[in-house]
C-alpha cells in the first residue's frame, strides 16, 4: 500500500466572489483517521468539494491518493467515497437498491456491486430492512445507508460530512464505533465535524481550521498536552482528602466526584501519593489531566487571531 | 459468523470487511449504470406495481393499431380487394408513437427530479461520472424506451403483414426500404422527444411542475402554430410557424425520410426550403435542449 500521505493541499484558496471560504491552506497528513476540525462555515463543506473536484481552487494545489485533482478529478474521485450531512438518499428505493446502484457507478460490474452491496450493508448493521424503502429508514439507518453507499466502491480515502450528526447518543456511539473500525479495513477516513469530542474519540490525527484558514494539524496524542492537573479517585472519602489538602500548600477542587489537585513538579506528586496512603484512603484511580481538543482548539484559535 | 457489541445493547452483526480486488470501470461503466438504473425506473422495475402500469398500458394503446391492421389482413388475406385495406402505414405509425409524448411527461420527470429534489446529485457527481455523462444515460435511458415502444410495433406492423400475405419474401423484399425507414424515423422522434422532455424537467425539482410543462409547452405551441398557418396549408399556403409547433416536427423529418420530401397535406406545404428549415429547427431545438442539461448539470462550480 502507499504510504505517502492521502491528502495533500498546498497553499489552497477558494474565494466566492469577495468571500473567502479557504486561505492559504498549507497541510499534508498522513493515512488513517483524520479529523477536520472548524465551527460552522470554518471551510470543510468547501475543503470536501475541491477534494472531489466538485469545485475548483482559486488558488494552490490540491493532492489526494497521491494524484492532482485538477489534472485527474475522475480518477480522484474513483479512489474516494463521500458521505455528505444532509439527507441524500432515494427515498422511494430500498437501501440494497441504493447501494448496489452506488457500487456500479463506482465502476464495479453488477454482479459484485450486488454483493459487495449486501456484505457492507451487513457490516454496517442494516440486515433485513435492507429491502425495505428508505423513507421508512429512522435517522441512524439512514446515517449507516449512506455510510454504506460510501465504502460500497472500497474507497482509499473516504469523506465523512458530520456523520454523527442528528445522532441519539446510542447511535452516535455505534457510528463512531463503524468509523473507528474503518482505519483496520485499511480505508483512510476524513470526518469533517464540529464535535471535538467525536474526533477525539476516534481520530489519530487532527486538522483544526477557522473561518478559511489552518489553525493547527498533527497527531491527535501530540496535540493533548499535560495540564498540571491531577485528577484523583478516591470514592466516597474525597472529603477526607480534600480536608488533608487543605492543610498543605496544594490547591484542589471537587470536579464531578473527583478530586482535581493542582501539582508542580515530581516532589507535589509524591506527596499526593503519601497522603492518600498515610489517609489510607482506597486509590481508584490517579491520572494526570490532559487538555481536550476544545482547549486546543480555542487557545490556538486565539493565538491565530 | 460472529456478533460483536459495539456498545451497550446495540448489536452489529460482523462478517468483516474484504477489499474489492476485481476489475473496475471509470466513466464508461458508472454512465452505463445509471443508464440501467435510469430505464428500471422508468419501466417501474425494483418498484411497485403501481409504477408499472403506466408504461406498459401505454406500449399496449400504441401497439394495438398494428394488430388490428395485421388482424384485419389475416381475414381479408383471400379477398381480391385487400391490397387495399391498409389502416395504417408504416410512415402513419411513427406519427401515433408520438402519443408517447404523454410517456415522456409522465416519466422524464421521474428520472431526474427525485435526483435534485432529493439531492442525490452530489452523491452521484462524487463518482466517476461528470455532467455530460448524466446527461448521456438520462436521455439515452428516456430515448431507448421511447425507440423501443415506437419501434417494437412497426416490427409488430412488418412481420405481421409479411406473415399475411401471399408471398413473405416477396413482401420483404419489396419492403426492403422500410427496414432503414422506419428505424431512422422513429430514432429521430425518440431523441427529440426524449431531449425535450428532460430539459424541460430539468428545469424544476418537483414532478409535477415538470410534467405539466412538458404538456404544457407541447399543447400551446401546437395551438399557436395552428393558429397562426390556418387551413390555407391544404391549398399550398404553407407557412414556416408550423415550425413553432414542437410537437408536430419531427413528423416532418419523417416525412423526408419516407417520402424524401415535404408531405402535401402538411402545414408546410408550399413553403420554399420548408424540409431544410423543418431540418434546421430540429437541430436548434435538439442542441438548445442539450445546452439547457449540460448547464443545469454540471457539476464543477467555478
Amino acid at each position: 500500500m502507499d504510504t505517502g500521505p492521502v491528502l495533500r493541499l498546498e497553499g489552497l484558496t477558494k474565494q466566492y466572489g469577495g468571500v473567502t471560504a479557504l486561505d492559504d491552506l498549507t497541510v499534508a497528513v498522513p493515512r488513517g483517521r483524520i479529523g477536520l476540525v472548524g465551527a460552522n462555515g470554518a471551510g470543510k463543506t468547501t475543503t470536501f468539494r475541491l477534494l472531489l473536484g466538485l469545485a475548483r481552487p482559486t488558488h494552490g494545489r490540491v493532492e489526494v491518493c497521491g494524484i492532482d485533482v485538477a489534472h485527474d478529478p475522475i480518477g480522484v474521485r474513483a479512489r474516494l467515497g463521500y458521505m455528505p450531512e444532509h439527507d441524500c438518499l432515494p427515498l422511494d428505493q430500498s437501501a440494497a437498491d441504493v447501494v448496489s446502484t452506488f457500487g456500479e457507478l463506482s465502476g464495479l460490474p453488477a454482479r459484485a456491486a450486488r454483493q459487495r452491496a449486501s456484505e457492507i450493508l451487513d457490516l454496517v448493521g442494516i440486515d433485513e430492512a435492507r429491502f425495505r424503502p428508505i423513507s421508512g429508514f429512522s435517522t441512524g439507518m439512514r446515517q449507516r445507508t449512506k455510510l454504506a453507499q460510501a465504502l460500497v466502491g472500497d474507497p482509499e480515502l473516504v469523506l465523512l460530512d458530520e456523520p454523527t450528526a442528528g445522532l441519539d447518543p446510542l447511535g452516535r456511539e455505534q457510528m463512531l464505533a463503524l468509523v473507528a473500525r474503518l482505519g483496520t479495513f485499511g480505508i483512510s477516513v476524513l470526518m469533517a465535524t464540529h464535535l471535538l469530542d467525536d474526533v477525539q474519540q476516534v481520530c489519530d490525527h487532527v486538522v483544526m481550521i477557522d473561518a478559511g484558514r489552518l489553525v493547527v494539524s498533527g497527531a491527535t496524542d501530540s496535540l493533548l498536552e499535560r495540564t498540571g492537573t491531577v485528577t484523583v479517585d478516591v470514592g466516597p472519602r474525597r472529603d477526607e482528602l480534600m480536608a488533608r489538602l487543605a492543610v498543605t500548600h496544594l490547591s484542589a477542587n471537587v470536579v464531578e466526584g473527583l478530586v482535581e489537585v493542582k501539582i508542580d513538579g515530581d516532589a507535589d506528586m509524591d506527596m499526593l501519593r503519601d497522603l492518600i496512603a498515610e489517609l489510607g484512603l482506597p486509590l481508584y484511580r490517579l491520572s494526570t489531566r490532559l487538555t481536550s481538543l476544545d482547549e486546543v482548539f480555542l487557545r490556538r484559535s486565539e493565538v491565530l487571531s | 459468523m460472529s456478533t460483536t457489541d459495539v456498545v451497550g445493547t446495540g448489536a452489529v452483526y460482523d462478517r468483516g470487511y474484504r477489499p474489492y480486488e476485481g476489475p473496475r470501470g471509470r466513466r464508461g461503466a458508472a454512465t452505463f449504470a445509471l443508464y440501467k438504473a435510469s430505464i428500471r425506473r422508468a419501466l417501474g422495475l425494483r418498484r411497485s406495481w403501481r409504477q408499472k402500469v403506466a408504461p406498459f398500458v401505454l406500449l399496449g394503446v400504441v401497439t394495438i393499431p398494428a394488430i388490428v391492421n395485421v388482424g384485419i389482413g389475416y381475414v381479408t388475406r383471400n379477398e381480391l380487394f385487400r391490397d387495399r385495406i391498409a389502416i395504417i402505414t408504416y410512415r402513419e405509425y411513427v406519427g401515433v408513437s408520438s402519443a408517447l409524448l404523454l410517456f415522456v411527461a409522465l416519466v422524464a420527470p421521474d428520472v431526474v427530479c427525485p435526483d435534485r429534489r432529493q439531492h442525490v446529485l452530489p452523491l452521484m457527481f462524487a463518482r466517476p461520472l461528470t455532467g455530460f455523462d448524466y446527461v448521456v444515460a438520462k436521455v439515452g435511458a428516456i430515448a431507448t424506451i421511447l425507440f423501443a415502444f415506437s419501434f417494437g410495433p412497426q416490427v409488430v406492423l412488418f412481420v405481421g403483414n409479411m406473415l399475411v400475405s401471399n408471398d413473405a419474401l416477396r413482401y420483404f423484399t419489396d419492403h426492403l426500404d422500410i427496414v432503414w425507414k422506419v428505424p431512422l424515423a422513429v430514432a429521430i422522434l425518440a431523441l427529440y422527444y426524449a431531449v425535450i422532455g428532460v430539459s424541460v424537467a430539468s428545469l424544476t425539482n418537483r414532478r409535477i411542475v415538470a410534467g405539466a410543462s412538458v404538456i404544457g409547452l407541447f399543447l400551446v405551441t401546437s395551438i399557436s402554430s395552428g393558429v397562426i398557418v390556418g387551413e390555407e396549408f391544404k391549398f399550398g399556403g404553407g407557412s414556416l410557424a408550423a415550425l413553432i409547433n414542437v410537437l408536430a416536427l419531427p413528423l416532418y423529418l419523417r416525412d423526408l425520410v419516407f417520402l424524401g420530401h415535404i408531405d402535401p397535406e402538411s402545414p408546410l406545404n408550399g413553403v420554399n426550403g420548408g424540409g431544410f428549415f423543418a431540418v434546421l429547427t430540429y437541430l436548434v431545438v435538439l442542441l438548445a435542449g442539450v445546452a439547457v442539461l449540460l448547464y443545469r448539470y454540471r457539476e464543477v462550480e467555478k
